[in-house]
Formats: C-alpha cells, sequence, structure tokens
C-alpha cells in the first residue's frame, strides 16, 4: 500500500485565501500571508500511483487546469506552517472511489482536506502555535470540524 | 412608538428584502442595516435580523467570516443587554458561528454549527414544518406562540444539518435550547420529516437567555399564502397572511 498526496491549488487569485488572511489580522493574528490548497490524501495498492495521477489530471471537478496547478508531494503529513481540515464524517472516502462518476484506480481510501498554510514574513512559514491560534480563531469549527496541525 | 429593528447585510446576503416585508407587515420599524454601518448606528436599533444567503459567499464557512465581522460587535453587545436578535438560515449560521447561541458558558466561541446536509452534502429546497419544542416563554421570540405551535417555512440550504458533540447536544437538550423541531404538518416529527439529518432533528436553536434565535428554514418565505405550497385561491387569498408570519407576530409582540 502507498500513500499519495497531491495538492491543487488556484494559480488564479484566491479570494477565499484573501478574505481569510485579513480576517485573522483584524482578529490579531501576526502573519503576512496565508495560502490554500485542496489536499487529497490517497492510499493506494502497490503500482497504481501513475495511474492514479493521470486520472486526476483528467477530473475536472478536482483539477482544472486553466485555473489550477497540481502538485504531487514527495511525502507524506503537513508542510512547515501548513494545517488540514475536514469535515467529520464528510471528507473520507472507502473504496470503490468514486469522484465525478469514475473510479480512481488501485485506490482503498481517500480523504479530501483544506490545506492552509500560514506565513508569517518573507515566505517564512509560522510557527506552529500561531497555526493553532488561527484554528481556533476561525479556520477550523470544533463541532464538525477536524484540524491535523 | 413602533420598535426599530436592523436586518443585517451584508455582502452576499440575498433575502434582505422579503424579511424586512415581513417585519414590515407585523408593525415593526424595519431597516436594512449593511456592513459598513457605523458602531453607533448598529447600537440605535431595538433588535436585529440576520437574514438568509451567502454572507461573504460563505468563505471558509457558511457564516464564518460574517460571524466575525466588525458589524456584529455591535450585535454582541445587543445580544448581551437581552435585546432580541433573530437568525434566518444563513444568520442562523452566523450566530452559531459567533458563539450566540447555545452560548454556554458566556464563551463568544462556536459550539455548535449547521454544516453539511446529510445525505450527500446537496443542496436542499423544500417545503417544511417546525414545531415548538420548548416552553413559549422559554425563548422571548416564541413567547406569543401557542405550546407546540406548527410553522411552515421553506428549508433552502446545503448546510443546515446540526452538528455538536454529544456532551453539547445533551446540555442543550437538558436545557431548553432545542427551539424548533422539523415536523409534518400536523405536528409528527417521526418519519422523513427531516431534510437535512440534522441532529435531533432541530430546526432552530436559542441562547441561554432566550432572546437569541437561529432558525434554518425560512418562515419569511411562507409569510403570505401564495408562498405556500396547496393554497392557492383567489388572488385575495393569496395576498393573505401564511403561517410563517407567525413567527414575526410574536418577535414584534416581544418587542412592545
Amino acid at each position: 500500500m502507498k500513500t499519495c498526496v497531491i495538492e491543487i491549488a488556484l494559480t488564479i487569485p484566491d479570494n477565499e485565501a484573501y478574505t481569510a488572511l485579513t480576517t485573522l489580522q483584524r482578529l490579531g493574528a501576526v502573519i503576512s500571508d496565508l495560502q490554500r490548497a485542496d489536499v487529497w490524501r490517497f492510499e493506494a495498492e502497490d503500482g497504481y500511483e501513475t495511474a492514479l495521477i493521470d486520472r486526476v489530471r483528467t477530473l475536472e471537478t478536482m483539477y482544472n487546469p486553466n485555473k489550477h496547478e497540481m502538485r504531487v508531494r514527495d511525502r507524506d503529513g503537513r508542510e512547515p506552517g501548513e494545517v488540514w481540515i475536514d469535515d467529520l464524517g464528510h471528507d473520507e472516502i472507502e473504496r470503490p472511489v468514486v469522484i465525478s462518476g469514475r473510479e480512481l484506480p488501485g485506490v482503498v481510501r481517500a480523504v479530501r482536506y483544506m490545506g492552509w498554510r500560514l506565513f508569517v514574513s518573507e515566505g517564512r512559514p509560522a510557527p506552529t502555535e500561531v497555526v493553532r491560534s488561527a484554528v481556533a480563531t476561525l479556520l477550523c469549527h470544533p463541532a464538525f470540524q477536524r484540524a491535523i496541525i | 412608538m413602533k420598535a426599530r429593528v436592523g436586518i443585517l447585510v451584508f455582502p452576499g446576503t440575498n433575502s434582505e428584502e422579503e424579511t424586512l416585508r415581513a417585519c414590515e407587515a407585523v408593525g415593526l420599524d424595519a431597516r436594512l442595516l449593511h456592513w459598513t454601518a457605523s458602531s453607533q448606528q448598529v447600537r440605535a436599533f431595538d433588535a436585529y435580523v440576520l437574514s438568509g444567503g451567502f454572507a461573504y459567499e460563505d468563505r471558509v464557512r457558511a457564516g464564518a467570516i460574517a460571524a466575525r465581522d466588525r458589524l456584529m460587535e455591535g450585535v454582541r453587545e445587543g445580544a448581551a443587554e437581552e435585546k432580541l436578535v433573530l437568525g434566518i438560515c444563513n444568520g442562523a449560521q452566523i450566530l452559531l458561528e459567533a458563539g450566540l447561541a447555545p452560548d454556554f458558558d458566556g464563551q463568544a466561541l462556536p459550539q455548535a454549527g449547521f454544516t453539511r446536509n446529510i445525505p450527500g452534502g446537496r443542496f436542499r429546497s423544500t417545503h417544511v414544518h417546525v414545531k415548538l419544542a420548548i416552553a413559549p416563554s422559554r425563548c422571548a421570540i416564541t413567547a406569543s406562540l401557542q405550546s407546540e405551535s406548527v410553522v411552515p417555512a421553506w428549508a433552502s440550504h446545503g448546510e443546515g444539518r446540526l452538528a455538536a458533540d454529544a456532551y453539547v447536544l445533551e446540555r442543550m437538550r437538558a436545557h431548553g435550547h432545542l427551539a424548533f423541531l422539523y415536523c409534518d404538518r400536523e405536528g409528527g416529527t417521526a418519519g422523513e420529516v427531516v431534510p437535512n439529518g440534522s441532529a435531533l432533528g432541530v430546526a432552530a436553536v436559542t441562547n441561554r437567555t432566550g432572546n437569541v434565535l437561529a432558525i434554518m428554514p425560512h418562515p419569511e418565505r411562507d409569510a403570505w399564502t401564495f408562498m405556500h405550497p396547496e393554497e392557492y385561491g383567489s388572488r385575495a387569498d393569496m395576498l393573505a397572511p401564511s403561517g410563517g408570519i407567525e413567527l414575526f407576530k410574536s418577535f414584534a409582540a416581544a418587542l412592545r
């Protein structure tokens, strides 16, 4: 079994991230930038990684090349300054993993996270305590969401 | 003198006009209160209604940005002074995001929320009925309704399912926060009457002191007979008040 993490981010201006940034700043967060991406974490059978990535490139509800860039991460887990948010009981799909009516080959489980990446200055990732504070202030609703920091 | 009610309008709010009409129909001096209003302008009102729509395009989560908007500071102060605050649909989401309901322990943090419908997280627009599930006097806004009143309304949301952890839900149940439950037209709560998978079939939540009511379906969209299915008649009949107006009458009565 292999884990494959695919990040899909907007290449056009991200109004939602900008709104979240200005709201957090107004509420006292000392951050200079906030980026947002869909982070898909797939658990796939061995040998299916290439077929999975090729399939994702064809699913326009996940990845639209006119406005997204797609990056296959080289390791599992959060990057510095990042938090993953998912809605409890909603963002996890067990086999068969079908998206837009098409099954993803070899995938036994998929979880879609909202990945927020916070920066303090000049591209420097925010320390964990800043991320934790932003999660509590705005990014995660404790009643129905989960934050993985 | 008529009570002055501020209908909050954020970028993306879309139900302010019908909410305004429903308030005016029950004798209130209702005014639109835009997000650019000053704190002084916000404080000048006797009560507030947060209407439906998609405030700030539901960015981050439905109601999340509006709940933290500067405009809400005045509403929060008003709620603390026991001014009445009614939130409908997106307005209800905003009130829960702001922690104004259920408002345990005076925390200004969300303790419960309205989130994606079950099954499938799909948007639903359907006619519903809701039944008053608390003693009318428990909430000032419902105080003039009859016990177990059934109010017709339109559910129109993708994120209307009440969610909270088991401890919070039990606390809400035990302390009379579950103001309205989905029901059929006779008030029965059995069967498939809940349009969104809401916990305990809840359609509306009140706060600790009973001056805040967050209701998901829209009573203002069933305020006149022409809005109500199955009851079309003559032109005069169609312009007669319908059941949804009863909640606004009770709201107005509490402001006299």
